[in-house]
């Protein structure tokens, strides 16, 4: 799985809500990588939805990083402002002791250098908000450039008709390039099929409106990618000209995922998709998810709290608590040799289909208070087998070596 | 076990737009004391609906086509919105889905709490002095009647009602007691845990919360103050409590649980028998019983008021009732007479609506002298008599099958109906006519007269086979139940201590802060403890949850579950739990029934349905959710559930069942038995079906789920 080329970085991400700086997501920094299911777990409340929000930019975040496609789509300015007032308060402190032992000279030297790191940050915090406002024009450059240097070196000593060949083709790359949205390429599916359609919009209006909003005027061409979506998902194409009302719960779930990949996204945000449904359409919805993810070659960051879906679905599975990454590892890893001690308070509470197992099944009851001493030494997020990161402090780190035997 | 509930062959319909859905159609189940049943099912299975009948808050299109739910003795469908007012959030209670819908946001929790609380409590005390002079009154006239004399009926009476007033104020007191010494060594158990906390401020505030309550502790018949044993264990626990600096609370917990034990220990005597114990303070010598431990208050009182006049009074009420018995004798005689006589008038195609009238009129006359008042166990068939009759006459006759101009309007619809189907149009958009099936109503009523009088003849033909004496027993028993409730007065205080305790019984923490909050202030999870709080604090026979753990994630919903499950150990209480999640239904059920468009299609016990599930619905339920070892594909049920105001001919399910024969199509499958606690709706249990076998997918969930069983029995 490292070798594989990650699609989406997602680097100390800070969510920060409110005047008080509620942390809704608190320095979360993870991969995802082409073509795998991305499971995010943990109870409401944890920032989970946050974080995925964070991510396609329904947010402006706090802090961190996120990079799609190599690109950087958005960066907080608060790392910036937090270094700034840090060298700040150790300048003072410096000034402070050189005044004392009567040195102007130094302080008037400490003092060009705040004024330098000052400008230096503000000027990386420039970069930032434009990297964010403009991400899709830089990646168009970028792709351009790119392009343009991979055919210079393609185009040196051929010549004739390869060589016109190979300039169309770059043409036709570059003119694709010239187009290509970088934002519309990562989709979100909601939880609540009611909610997140638009009452008064026929079907073909909410799938199609992704693609007028990009200015395509084509009606013939729209309506052509609107069907061949329905179909997709299963529907048919009597369906495009009804309201939302006159669907199921299902059904209106597969009209939110026909309006995400009608945008042929690479990234697919699931929040819930499948909470809201009945269980035997739950399992058409995880199929024909799964199904997309293997005709399309969609990377999915799906969400949820039902851990027996997200085990079944997922290739790897992230566990927040309270804003944090507690654990991160491949789904079976995670299931079979859970280190948490909150994962695996999670884990003891799924209820399964089998009554015996229910009457044998002890619930562990996650207590930070009781379960870590964080008094000297708090946590980091560590790789403790290949591919399975745990929060944890370097006393913690032992004991979970030691208890799996590793 | 007795059966706590009865569902006979409820069917309930919505009147919509497009015309009637067949929401409930013919299900029959029932609850025995202290278990859970489970009902699955898709959204719109009918599982909601057949609970909310239950409640008596059926939506106000619906039509209760037919069907019984025995509650008590009592047909619930039958009841008015008045009496639903007596059961419901009383003794039936519900717990529903959406817990920020089921609160009202603009109250603090805490009123919302003890309001049922002090309005039951208050009715309850009208309803029971009520109930309670009543019953003397019959009793006296009933003994007067059997020939007593009477300065003795007089005297009989007086001093029952005396001995009576004072065993219930007596036993309230020791009741209230007992509450708090429960929640006593509750808060105990707690603070055990807390100790190890090491926080001097959390300690303080549990030590002030226990006091509060071991100042309440206190009754003669529990824990009496001159007990020198335990308040010097208290005073123990004071001193530690006192040296305590918020570490080492080893000594502090070595005194908690010597207090604890001790209280297990009052809670563990014997009950006081307060009617014999208020006997001898009434009339008795009172210095007999005092300084005496409840054991051999008992033993002296109880022989005592055996001898001196429950003996007698036994008697001479044991003779009322077999007078009253027998004064209906004739009448019952009478009334089985005269509705076989009145049945043929009945079995008429078209009933003569002026004839039937009068004879049900006359017929309810008779049965309603031939019902003993007197007797505890009243005759359901002949108290619901009048009723039945009169309803199913008026809708006979007054119902919209006998209007000429709706008639018109059908006429009209059925021909639109024929037109569009000759078209192969959409049928769904003409819309039939809603009718009252005249020939069921008068099925139904030939049913309630056959029904009676085939109870009475068959009473009459046993003959004299009552045992008056322990009726009489009976009887005295139920008059201290009503005079308990009536002395019981639930004040403010009352109430806010219970809701307190039910609040920490339901793991609120700091729950006198948390009464005082809004809805909002609270999370989900805690939301959805306070209407499970307020759904219990009546302390309910039947609790009814309906999807309670469906907005809530994996650890809140196992916290709920097991509070749940513990609050229904304690109190003994029947659940019905409504749910689509197998998983939960495993850790819950005793029972499962599975819907499927309005119908039962299986039923058993949890064993049954996951080990040997029968039903191709079940299998698909079973194999369309993942569990932790699922990696092949889901097998979905293709399609969605039948559309209920067509209901399709034949078994509703055939449509998206792979494994459907020729004749599901045709016929509805009735209900086969697989073994004595399971059975299930479908022709594949026909002996003429061809065996199948469940899909893959089940067969090898089964497999594993015996495997990890057998290694579990292993390890243990």
């Amino acid at each position: 799985m490292e070798n594989r080329e990650p699609i989406l970085q997602v680097r100390h991400l800070r969510q920060y809500f409110g005047r008080k700086d509620f942390k809704a997501v608190d320095d979360v920094s993870f991969d995802v990588y082409q073509g795998e299911v991305f499971g995010i777990v943990g109870e409401s409340g944890c920032g989970k939805t946050t974080t995925g929000r964070a991510i396609i930019k329904l947010y402006n975040i706090t802090g961190g990083e996120v990079f799609f496609k190599g690109q950087r789509i958005s960066a907080g300015p608060r790392d910036f402002t937090d270094a700034i007032a840090a060298e700040r308060k150790a300048t003072a402190q410096r000034i402070e002791d050189l005044k004392k032992a009567g040195d102007s000279a130094g302080v008037q030297a400490e003092k060009q250098k705040l004024k330098a790191f000052i400008a230096e940050q503000k000027k990386a915090m420039e970069e930032a908000r434009r990297d964010q406002k403009d991400c899709n024009k830089l990646y168009r450059e970028r792709r351009e450039k790119e392009i343009k240097e991979e055919y210079a070196k393609k185009l040196q000593g051929v010549s004739g008709d390869q060589k016109h060949a190979l300039e169309h083709e770059r043409d036709k790359l570059l003119h694709e390039a010239a187009h290509e949205n970088l934002v519309t390429r990562m989709q979100m599916v909601f939880q609540d099929p009611i909610s997140s359609l638009n009452p008064r919009m026929t079907v073909r209006e909410i799938i199609a409106e992704g693609l007028r909003i990009q200015g395509i005027k084509d009606e013939k061409y729209i309506n052509e990618q609107v069907y061949q979506m329905l179909e997709m998902v299963g529907l048919v194409r009597e369906h495009a000209d009804r309201y939302p009302h006159e669907f199921s719960g299902g059904q209106r779930q597969r009209i939110g995922i026909a309006r995400a990949i009608i945008m042929k996204p690479d990234l697919i945000i699931a929040d819930e998709p499948v909470s809201a449904l009945d269980v035997s359409i739950q399992a058409q919805v995880i199929n024909l998810l799964n199904n997309l993810r293997k005709e399309m070659g969609l990377t999915i960051v799906f969400i949820a709290h039902d851990l027996s879906v997200v085990k079944y679905f997922s290739d790897r599975i992230a566990v927040m608590y309270f804003g944090k990454m507690v654990e991160l590892a491949g789904s079976d890893e995670l299931f079979a040799h859970p280190m948490h001690p909150y994962t695996r308070s999670l884990l003891s509470a799924i209820p399964l289909p089998d009554p015996d197992y229910e009457q044998r099944r002890k619930r562990i009851v996650y207590q930070p208070a009781l379960a870590h001493d964080y008094s000297k030494e708090g946590p980091t997020f560590r790789e403790i087998l290949p591919g399975h990161f745990v929060s944890c402090n370097s006393v913690e780190f032992e004991r979970y070596k030691k208890e799996f035997g590793i | 076990m007795s059966k706590a509930l009865e569902v006979k062959n409820l069917r309930i319909s919505f009147k919509v737009n497009e015309g009637t859905v067949k929401a409930v159609r013919d299900i029959s189940f029932d609850l025995e004391k202290g278990e859970t049943l489970c009902i699955v099912g898709e959204s719109g299975s009918g599982k909601s609906v057949s609970a909310k009948a239950i409640m008596g808050l059926l939506a106000g299109n619906s039509i209760v086509e037919g069907g019984e739910i025995i509650y008590r003795g009592d047909d619930l469908l039958k009841y008015t919105e008045r009496d639903f007012e007596k059961i419901r959030g009383n003794l039936i209670t519900m717990i529903f889905q959406d817990p920020l819908s089921s609160l009202n946001p603009i109250m603090r929790v805490g009123k919302q709490m003890t309001e049922a609380t002090i309005l039951n409590g208050k009715v309850n005390r009208q309803n029971a002095k009520k109930d309670f002079n009543q019953k003397m009154q019959q009793i006296q006239k009933a003994m007067s009647a059997s020939g007593c004399p009477s300065d003795r009926v007089h005297q009989n009476m007086s001093k029952l009602k005396a001995m009576v007033k004072t065993a219930s104020t007596l036993e309230s007191a020791y009741q209230l007691a007992r509450d708090y010494t429960d929640s006593a060594v509750l808060s105990i158990d707690q603070m055990l845990v807390d100790v190890h906390e090491n926080d001097l401020k959390l300690m303080k505030e549990r030590f002030k919360e226990l006091d509060e309550k071991l100042e309440k502790i206190w009754d003669p018949y529990l824990l009496s103050k001159e007990d020198k044993a335990f308040t010097s264990k208290l005073e123990a626990l004071r001193t530690a409590e006192n040296q305590y600096d918020g570490a080492h609370g080893d000594d502090l917990s070595a005194k908690l649980q010597t207090v604890q034990d001790s209280l297990k220990q009052a809670l563990e005597q014997t009950q006081p028998d307060f009617f014999a114990i208020a006997y001898c303070h009434l009339y008795g010598d009172k210095n007999a019983l005092t300084g005496k431990t409840v054991e051999q208050q008992n033993k002296i009182a109880r022989p005592y008021l055996e001898e001196q006049y429950l003996g007698a009074f036994l008697k001479d009420l044991s003779a009322a009732l077999h007078h009253a018995a027998q004064e209906t004798i004739p009448w019952k005689e009478k009334a089985a007479k005269a509705i076989r006589q009145a049945m043929p008038q009945f079995e008429n195609e078209k009933l003569d609506k002026a004839a039937c009238e009068k004879a049900a009129k006359e017929l309810s006359a008779i049965v309603d002298k031939s019902i003993d008042r007197l007797s505890l166990h009243q005759n359901t068939k002949a108290t619901t008599f009048h009723t039945t009759m009169d309803k199913n006459l008026r809708r006979y006759f007054h119902g919209v099958g006998n209007n000429p101009k709706e008639l018109k309007r059908e006429a009209k619809q059925a021909a639109k109906i024929e037109k569009a189907a000759k078209r192969h149009a959409d049928v769904g958009r003409a819309t039939p006519a809603v009718l009252v099936d005249l020939d069921l109503t008068r099925r139904n009523m030939l049913n309630a007269m056959e029904q009676l009088a085939a109870s009475y003849e068959e009473e009459l033909a046993a003959g004299q086979s009552a045992d008056f004496d322990a009726q009489a027993r009976e009887m005295a028993e139920a008059l201290r139940g009503m005079a308990y409730t009536m002395t019981n007065k639930v004040t403010r205080q009352v109430a806010y201590d219970k809701a307190i305790r039910i609040m920490e019984d339901v793991g609120i923490k700091e729950p006198r802060k948390r009464f005082k909050q809004y809805p909002f202030e609270f999370s989900g999870g805690m939301r959805q403890r306070i209407v499970i709080a307020i759904a219990v604090a009546a302390n309910p026979e039947i609790l009814i949850c309906d999807e309670p753990t469906t907005a809530l994630d994996v650890t809140i919903q196992a916290q709920i579950l097991e509070l749940i499950n513990e609050v229904k150990k304690r109190r003994n209480i029947s659940v019905i739990f409504i749910t689509h999640d197998l998983g939960v239904v495993a850790n819950m059920a005793d029972r499962v029934a599975v819907m499927y468009a309005g119908k039962i299609v299986e039923l058993g016990t949890a064993r049954d349905i996951f080990y040997h599930p029968v039903h191709p619905y079940t299998w698909a339920l079973l194999a369309s959710m993942p569990d932790l070892d699922t990696k092949e594909s889901l097998e979905a049920i293709q399609g969605t559930p039948p559309n209920m105001v067509y209901p399709p001919k034949g078994d509703a399910f055939a449509e998206r069942n792979q494994y459907a024969l020729a004749v599901d199509f045709e016929k509805e499958p009735p209900l086969f038995q697989v073994s004595e606690t399971h059975w299930a709706a479908t022709w594949l249990l026909h002996p003429k079906a061809p065996k199948i076998d469940p899909p893959k997918s089940v067969t090898d969930r089964i497999r594993r789920m015996r495997e990890r069983g057998e290694a579990a029995n292993g390890k243990s």
